[in-house]
């Protein structure tokens, strides 16, 4: 156990994990020059495509360290981005030491900082590693000052490295080993491992990623899940290398999978505690917090008989995503669809992505909204997922929204963009600082104005500079309308919205002008409403297609008219028909694309 | 659809033949036309192409009749009468032509003159297509055409002298700067030529056009709406029935060639980038072929295998909406004889189709024809979409 270090990496999006994590791999021999494709460990396509971390993975090295001795290295990788840092904290727990890898050019990021706090409330042993120290605008100095004024964390002997050039990962490798402790835990103890995630694979059931605390797991072992009080078998177990590979058993200190036949994967549930039948532990390893879902949205089939098959495709895909959430919705306008709660925009994002690409289906997504708590004049308090089932005006005594505080780390010359960013979005300032080159806010900000498109304004308005973390604090009173919308005079729920009052009407006359955008003209005129209770508060109308024909066709080339027509076609497989009114897909995301080109 | 397409007979044949050079292309045009060089145009040795195109194509037609005949373009009147009569020569040393079928030359004002005319129709062209497209000289220059309004009335006139009692003119709306009165202008100036026959549509935007990459400011929809619908109603009263999308007639006196298309019937297409659709009532199969579409190149390689660079076998669905996408162009619909003779197909196959379309209002059935209605003419392309197969 002494030659064991589990560590995981902390960074930022761009900051060069993922480049960094291959270098440590392919100089630690995991994989050979043949095997190695870029960012081996971001393995969903998505994932390479966004460059970005979604699930943590886990990558078992051997290292022979100058002192003459293997150790061996087991490295669990993290997400970077603030949806995604629930996984952080799991991965986090399984672990003694973190790097915390810092981009020589770009400085601290907000997100960093968060992660970097969870790991010291973990008490793991923070390595600061300067990346990317080959690049021409590398300042490292100003960089490690950062980390120790908005960290804390001392920094003098931060490593400088290059993943992309290899530089400085040989005094990275030896860091490691000399400075992160070997795990603590009892060999011959009672066996507990803590399941530090779970995936559903389509031919061996449910694998693990599991910790294992204390004892030793061993194939063929009886053992059982303690949340569940099921007994299985273990058929398989082993590490990553990163490929799987089966070993004999599992040590007290060793990261690794298991498998034992376990068909659902609420079976075996992430946070859970592993025990063995022949030798239990009677004690549960502390676990995680339950994950709630944050950010809310109906997602509607295009064609009403893929419904099923979206049903099949949102079971599947929470097999592997305990944080998101699906029950079944009826809308008006959208038919019959899902309710699903995820933890963030880009969680839904990449969700809505993943039906359409690998499950092959046709979605409408309505806008996000945020879980409203609302206190009805009997007394009664009600939560609402869906701004179309926000009960009657006169019905309602008091509605609450939910309250973030979010930290932001900006620039000097991008603070007052930044700040007029939070005021319009409802926010209020609750710090200022001035960390080096940078100033770190905090704000106070209604978790809906953020869901929106908070996280792509930031960036726009800071050039990309700007960073942010945030998390929940509270639910405040607020005067909350519902702002509905309607389409040649029939209300549309799905596009229901909840808005602040003083908003409202600027609200409604900006969704109705971009509701216009968005609808192609038709062979009817298209009036498009927003109103408030019954107070109308604008109006659009899209005018009448006035005809819908090819001018010319004769003998000749026929295939190019048939594209036209195939095209047009196409074009209204994406829209959803209401009425004799067919509104595209764009028109439900209308809200998040108000104030985008001022 | 596990039907199988079973022919009583072929359908009527018509030749199309292809000549692909004008003075200038025009910024709209998105057929194969070509400049002609100053060293100016081999004309023997086109229509020699030609010739050995059309003899080394007569195992595909077999000995079957040909009802029309379009000579089109490019600028065909840039041919003289002495090269094309070659043509005609050996098609009906071949074919056998009947008195009176209709022979189409497409003529343009800007290379015309009474003696050109005059010898054309001694060859046996019996019906003048005339590229007007306009009668206003600014409206001509802002689509790039090489004539004026007087030309324009000058072949007019040359075309009637010649002896031509069957002319055609194309008319375009829509053009850049157009107001109403001027399109209405166009048609009372081309009612009054005394013509039987008027191509009357609107300037589209075509890929792989000049217009398409940099377009040209267009009238709003309202505006050409509003030309379309007073100009229906001008033509209508100068006794033009409006029997396609974009085709007027008077006393019936119908493009027998264009009739044909619309019609679904067979076509022979011979020249550079000539498309042809066959029907095999043998082999029960509905074949297209496209040429090669450099003249160059085509003159090469005319005669032999390698001039057909495209070939292909229409599958059941094509079928049903090649027919429809040519026959709902008329006002005056399909038979439900027309659809089977003509696809080989039962028209009982199509009866959702059908229905959804009438629910639509876009379709009438009465006992002899289906048809479209005004709203159905109007929004051809939504209806056309009821046939077409779903997961495409």
């Amino acid at each position: 156990m002494q030659l064991i270090r589990n560590f995981s990496i902390i960074a930022h999006i761009d900051h060069g994990k993922s480049t960094l994590a291959d270098r440590l791999i392919q100089t630690c021999g995991g994989l050979s020059e043949r095997e190695m494709s870029n960012q081996v460990l971001d393995s969903m396509d998505l994932e390479r495509e966004r460059g970005i971390t979604i699930k943590a993975q886990s990558v078992s090295l051997n290292y022979l360290s100058r002192d003459g001795k293997t150790y061996k290295l087991n490295f669990i990788d993290t997400p970077g981005h603030v949806d995604f840092s629930y996984e952080v904290s799991r991965s986090l727990s399984a672990c003694e030491g973190a790097l915390l890898v810092v981009d020589a050019a770009q400085g601290v990021e907000a997100q960093s900082v968060a992660n970097c706090f969870t790991a010291m409330e973990n008490d793991l042993e923070i390595i600061p590693v300067i990346n990317k120290i080959d690049l021409p605008s590398a300042e490292p100095d100003r960089v490690i000052n950062e980390i120790e004024e908005i960290i804390g964390l001392e920094a003098e002997d931060a490593l400088l490295v290059s993943a992309k050039t290899g530089q400085g990962i040989d005094e990275l490798l030896e860091a490691i080993v000399l400075k992160i402790p070997p795990p603590e835990g009892n060999p011959d103890g009672y066996v507990k491992a803590l399941i530090i995630d779970s995936w559903f694979d389509n031919y061996l059931g449910v694998v693990s990623l599991v910790r294992v605390v204390d004892g030793k797991l061993t194939v063929g072992d009886k053992i059982k899940i303690m949340s569940t009080g099921l007994n299985h078998q273990l058929d398989e177990l082993g590490v990553f290398t990163p490929k799987r590979s089966p070993r004999k058993c599992l040590e007290a200190g060793d990261v690794g999978y298991v498998v034992a036949g376990i068909k659902d994967i609420h079976g075996a549930p992430v946070g859970d505690t592993i025990t063995s039948i022949k030798n239990p532990s009677t004690e549960q390893l502390p676990g995680f917090q339950k994950i709630k879902p944050r950010v809310f949205a109906g997602l509607f089939p295009v064609d009403s008989n893929d419904y099923e098959e979206l049903r099949d495709a949102l079971d599947k895909l929470s097999l592997n995503d305990a944080a998101l959430h699906s029950e079944p919705e009826t809308s008006q306008a959208l038919g019959f669809g899902f309710r699903c709660g995820f933890l963030g925009m880009l969680h839904m994002e990449i969700i809505q992505e993943r039906l359409e690409r690998e499950y092959n289906l046709n979605l409408l997504t309505t806008a996000p909204t945020v879980i409203y708590e609302v206190l009805m004049t009997s007394g009664e308090k009600i939560h609402i997922d869906n701004p179309s089932k926000l009960p009657g005006v006169d019905k309602v005594s008091e509605i609450r929204e939910p309250m973030i505080e979010a930290d932001i780390l900006v620039p000097q010359e991008f603070l007052g963009n930044v700040i007029t960013l939070c005021i319009e979005k409802r926010g209020v300032q609750k710090k200022l600082l001035y960390v080096g080159n940078q100033i770190s806010l905090t704000f106070e900000l209604p978790m809906s104005e953020v869901v929106l498109d908070f996280f792509d304004r930031l960036k726009s308005v800071s050039r990309g500079y700007a960073s942010f973390d945030y998390r929940f604090i509270s639910y405040n009173a607020a005067s909350l309308v519902k702002l509905d919308i309607l389409i040649n005079a029939e209300r549309v729920d799905a596009l229901s919205l909840i808005v602040h009052k003083d908003h409202a009407d600027r609200k409604g006359r900006d969704l109705a002008s971009k509701m216009k955008e968005f609808i192609p003209r038709q062979m009817y005129e298209v009036a498009i409403q927003a109103a408030i209770g019954a107070k109308i508060v604008a109006r659009e109308n899209v005018k009448a297609l006035r005809k819908n024909v090819t001018a010319k066709c004769y003998g000749g080339d026929i295939s190019r008219k048939r594209k036209l027509l195939e095209k047009q076609k196409e074009g209204k497989k994406r829209m959803k028909q209401f009425g004799s009114v067919e509104i595209p897909q764009s028109a439900f995301m209308a809200i998040l694309h108000i104030g985008k080109d001022q | 659809m596990t039907q199988d397409i079973q022919f009583t007979s072929p359908p009527p044949l018509s030749l199309y033949v292809h000549l692909p050079w004008c003075i200038k292309k025009c910024p709209y045009c998105d057929f194969n036309s070509h400049e002609s060089n100053s060293g100016g145009i081999d004309e023997d040795r086109y229509i020699d192409s030609l010739i050995r195109d059309f003899e080394s194509s007569l195992s595909l037609i077999h000995d079957r009749e040909i009802v029309s005949i379009f000579i089109g373009g490019g600028t065909p009147s840039l041919f003289t009468a002495q090269t094309l009569e070659r043509l005609l020569t050996t098609i009906d040393q071949h074919i056998g032509l009947k008195a009176g079928v209709e022979v189409t030359l497409e003529a343009n004002p800007g290379a015309a003159d009474h003696e050109r005319f005059a010898a054309y129709h001694q060859i046996g062209i019996n019906r003048l297509s005339i590229g007007v497209q306009s009668f206003n000289t600014n409206h001509l220059k802002s689509i790039g055409r090489v004539h004026d309004g007087d030309q324009a009335q000058d072949a007019i006139r040359f075309a009637k002298a010649a002896g031509f009692d069957q002319i055609n003119l194309d008319l375009m709306y829509g053009l850049p700067g157009q107001q109403l009165e001027h399109a209405m202008q166009d048609l009372k100036t081309a009612v009054t030529q005394d013509t039987i026959h008027l191509s009357w549509y609107q300037l589209t935007l075509e890929p792989n056009t000049l217009f398409y990459k940099k377009p040209p400011v267009l009238p709003t929809d309202e505006k050409i709406w509003e030309i379309q619908d007073k100009g229906k109603t001008l033509l209508t009263e100068a006794g033009f029935e409006n029997y396609e999308i974009s085709a007027y007639a008077r006393n019936e006196k119908y493009c027998q060639h264009n009739l044909n298309y619309w019609q679904f019937g067979d076509y022979l297409g011979i020249g550079a980038g000539a498309h042809s659709k066959i029907t095999d009532s043998g082999k029960n199969v509905i074949s297209r072929y496209t040429r090669h579409k450099i003249p160059d190149r085509y003159m090469q390689l005319s005669g032999k295998d390698e001039m057909v660079t495209g070939n292909w076998k229409l599958s059941i669905e094509d079928t049903i909406l090649e027919f429809m996408m040519n026959s709902l162009r008329l006002s005056s619909g399909f038979s439900t004889r027309l659809f089977e003779e003509r696809t080989g197909l039962s028209i009982n196959s199509l009866e959702l189709q059908l229905d959804k379309a009438i629910q639509c209002g876009w379709l009438d059935i009465t006992d002899e024809k289906i048809l479209p209605t005004n709203k159905g003419l109007t929004f051809l392309n939504d209806l056309l979409q009821c046939f077409m197969p779903s997961s495409s």
